[in-house]
């Protein structure tokens, strides 16, 4: 569940940004023909509602419809007592609690008289809510609407960008401050970790750590004991007012890995894309003499999802927007060890 | 959690879709709502959607669409198969097809993607809540020696909550101190709200900047969990002395606390715990702060989830059966001195129930 800061900042995120993005959005609607549009959240997959609103249930689920005019409304289960807290840190949209969302939803689409409703990841939407929803407003149609709102999506406006900074900055300060290499405890590392993220403002952390690069193996949950091989690393996913980043770090023990590990280090730190150039041209051009690339990924948000692969060295992922700000995920061989580092590439900022 | 006691929970899954007559049981799950995957395959699922395929003879398959947590769960060495699928929808549902002529059931069903059961070959799914439900619920003894474990790691998470509230600190400051606590301890995950004020706060929320100040009431829920198993404990501090109005109010709560804890046992109804509570309410002239309008619930089951069945509420008529562990808090508005919590995490047994949690029913003072 988000159990850090969670708290609405007119500076950060402005209203008109939030007006700017729900007309964009309904610019498509009307080219799509959409009576009204319906957008699901809930802690995985909050992107899109935080997109429109500002707002994250910090558990729960809830429901945003976007009629063709006037305030987006946003129903979800969480409790009556709730509905003043959110409205406070929700600043597009009215807030509705009702037991029962979608049967809310559908009320209001009958009243509306909506018959082409879109909806995000139609496919991945909850099948009760949608059966709910068109038995509730029959004659709805409920489509398919990925595209369109990534459409109304595209190009992280300045508001997006500012809050993805200080996630990123969050989550690199919490592992820059680390005393990493001397550590014993994995555990007592990870705490200290995530409280300096918290403390920074974070309203969500999650840390994973790969305890021993000299082995096969991904990174782990810190929900058991691990013990540290010569080199391991972070790994540091921060929620800053809905909008994620990663950072992660491999750390060596013995002076040879960490003189391997600062050069790969420093290489990434000058990553940037050319013009024209491929992520995969720019990896094997600043890494070129630290070590061999292994892997990499992109992520990006995308529709519900806060974080999502968009590239990768399999090509296996698709919808890049070299424009936006992105994480990239990169694992070097580097003196025999793995290396692995995460950091946000932000492009003209 | 350890071989055996995952063996366990297989054995009384597989024993449930026999008895339903079910060939495969599809389960879904994310961060929310991550405790069927957690069930079925021993995966805590913290990014991206899962879909377990489990068969009844124990053997599954789980196809995540989140890259990191598919390498996370490979590397966890989990006994069932492991698929990375960005199109999860599309991928389940080819599988279901490929399954054959087969009895399905998907839970939680209200939450199954709408495109599995939807499409050009539309899938024969029936609700699986009669086979997970219950188990869930009712947990096997090595399911309660991780609540347990979750229970006093309660205790000790609110020991260093009472250490770290004091005069100026900002609310999320105390969080990111339990937080950080929790993972020295190795708890992945904490339900946790909190409210700070006076007669104003009317409920708990994730922390909002405010500044801890004299007198002011710190109300609290802390729900860590231990191989998944959650426990809660509910407490109120006041920074300073507590007033008079404050400790009155606070021992209807305790009243009505222990109340409903003498009631629980097998065989009562939730319905039945939620009155007892409720009843010291009226006897003070506060039975209006029972209703929706100042609370949600008067406890609620706890396990793999949370806040999970039964809810106990004065319309519930679920019967408490041996095993099920449960919070007892009768959380509410008073007008008095504002919101205020209290409540102990127990397990349901024949004849009464056993106190999980070992902190001290105080209203307690922090300087």
């Amino acid at each position: 569940m988000r159990r850090g800061l969670m708290a609405w900042d007119a500076q950060e995120l402005p209203r008109a940004a939030l007006e700017d993005r729900l007309s964009r959005l309904r610019a498509r609607m009307g080219e799509e023909k959409l009576d009204a549009f319906i957008v699901y959240t809930n802690i995985a997959r909050g992107a899109g509602v935080c997109w429109l609103t500002g707002f994250t249930p910090y558990w729960n689920e809830g429901l945003v419809l976007v009629p063709a005019q006037g305030a987006p409304l946003f129903a979800t289960a969480l409790s009556k007592r709730v509905a003043e807290w959110i409205a406070s840190v929700m600043p597009q949209g009215e807030v509705v609690t009702t037991p029962k969302p979608p049967a809310l939803i559908a009320e209001q689409l009958a009243k509306s008289g909506a018959v082409r409703v879109g909806v995000l990841e139609l496919d991945g939407f909850p099948a009760g809510h949608a059966q709910t929803i068109l038995a509730g407003a029959p004659g709805v149609e409920l489509i398919d609407a990925t595209a369109a709102f990534a459409a109304a999506r595209a190009g992280m406006d300045p508001a997006e960008r500012g809050l993805t900074l200080r996630a990123d900055a969050l989550a690199r300060e919490s592992l820059a401050s680390l005393a990493a290499e001397a550590a014993l405890d994995p555990l007592a590392l990870v705490a200290a970790c995530e409280q300096g993220a918290r403390l920074g403002g974070a309203e969500e952390c999650f840390i994973t750590l790969a305890p021993d690069l000299g082995k096969p193996g991904g990174f782990l949950r810190a929900d058991r004991p691990h013990a540290f091989g010569s080199a391991f690393a972070l790994r540091v996913s921060v929620a800053y007012k809905g909008v994620w980043s990663r950072s992660a770090r491999s750390f060596g023990k013995e002076p040879a890995a960490q003189a391997a590990f600062a050069q790969a280090e420093a290489a990434f730190a000058r990553l940037a894309l050319g013009p024209g150039e491929t992520l995969a041209g720019a990896l094997a051009r600043v890494f070129a003499g630290c070590g061999q690339v292994k892997d990499w990924s992109a992520e990006q948000p995308r529709g519900s999802y806060p974080l999502a692969a968009v590239a990768s060295a399999d090509g296996a992922a698709e919808g890049f927007d070299p424009a936006s700000p992105f994480v990239l995920n990169v694992e070097l061989e580097v003196a025999g060890l793995r290396w692995r580092a995460a950091r946000l590439l932000a492009p003209g900022g | 959690m350890t071989t055996a006691a995952f063996a366990a929970r297989q054995g009384a899954l597989a024993e449930a879709m026999k008895r339903e007559g079910v060939d495969l049981l599809l389960l879904f799950g994310n961060n929310w709502h991550a405790d069927h995957l957690r069930y079925a395959v021993d995966f805590g699922i913290q990014e991206g959607q899962g879909i377990a395929l489990v068969h009844p003879d124990g053997s599954a398959s789980l196809l995540l669409d989140d890259p990191a947590e598919c390498e996370r769960a490979r590397s966890e060495g989990l006994s069932c198969d492991v698929v990375f699928a960005p199109a999860l929808v599309r991928e389940a549902k080819a599988r279901l097809g490929r399954s054959g002529n087969r009895t399905i059931a998907a839970a939680p069903f209200h939450l199954l993607p709408y495109g599995l059961l939807h499409g050009d070959s539309d899938l024969r799914v029936n609700d699986g809540a009669k086979i997970v439900e219950r188990l869930l619920m009712t947990k096997l003894e090595a399911e309660i020696a991780c609540v347990r474990r979750a229970a006093q790691l309660a205790d000790e998470g609110y020991a260093v909550f009472r250490a770290a509230a004091r005069p100026g600190r900002k609310d999320y400051e105390l969080i990111a101190e339990i937080e950080a606590f929790f993972r020295t301890k190795g708890v992945p995950e904490n339900f946790m709200i909190i409210g700070v004020g006076g007669q104003e706060v009317r409920g708990m929320a994730p922390p909002g900047g405010k500044i801890l100040k004299a007198g002011d009431m710190v109300t609290t829920e802390l729900t860590p969990c231990f191989e998944g198993y959650y426990a809660q404990i509910c407490r109120t501090l006041v920074v300073g002395e507590a007033n008079e109005a404050q400790k009155r109010a606070f021992n209807v709560y305790l009243e009505a606390m222990v109340a409903g804890i003498a009631t629980t046992k097998a065989g009562v109804t939730a319905a039945s715990v939620a009155k007892a509570e409720n009843d010291v309410f009226r006897k003070y002239g506060l039975g209006e702060y029972t209703t929706s309008e100042y609370t949600r619930v008067r406890g609620h089951g706890m396990g793999l989830f949370p806040d999970q069945k039964p809810q106990i509420l004065e319309d519930v008529e679920i019967p408490l059966q041996a095993g099920m562990t449960i919070i007892v808090h009768p959380n509410t508005y008073h007008p008095e001195v504002g919101y205020l919590v209290l409540g102990d995490s127990v397990i349901v047994r024949e004849g009464g129930c056993e106190n999980l949690c070992g902190t001290p029913r105080e209203l307690f003072s922090v300087q």
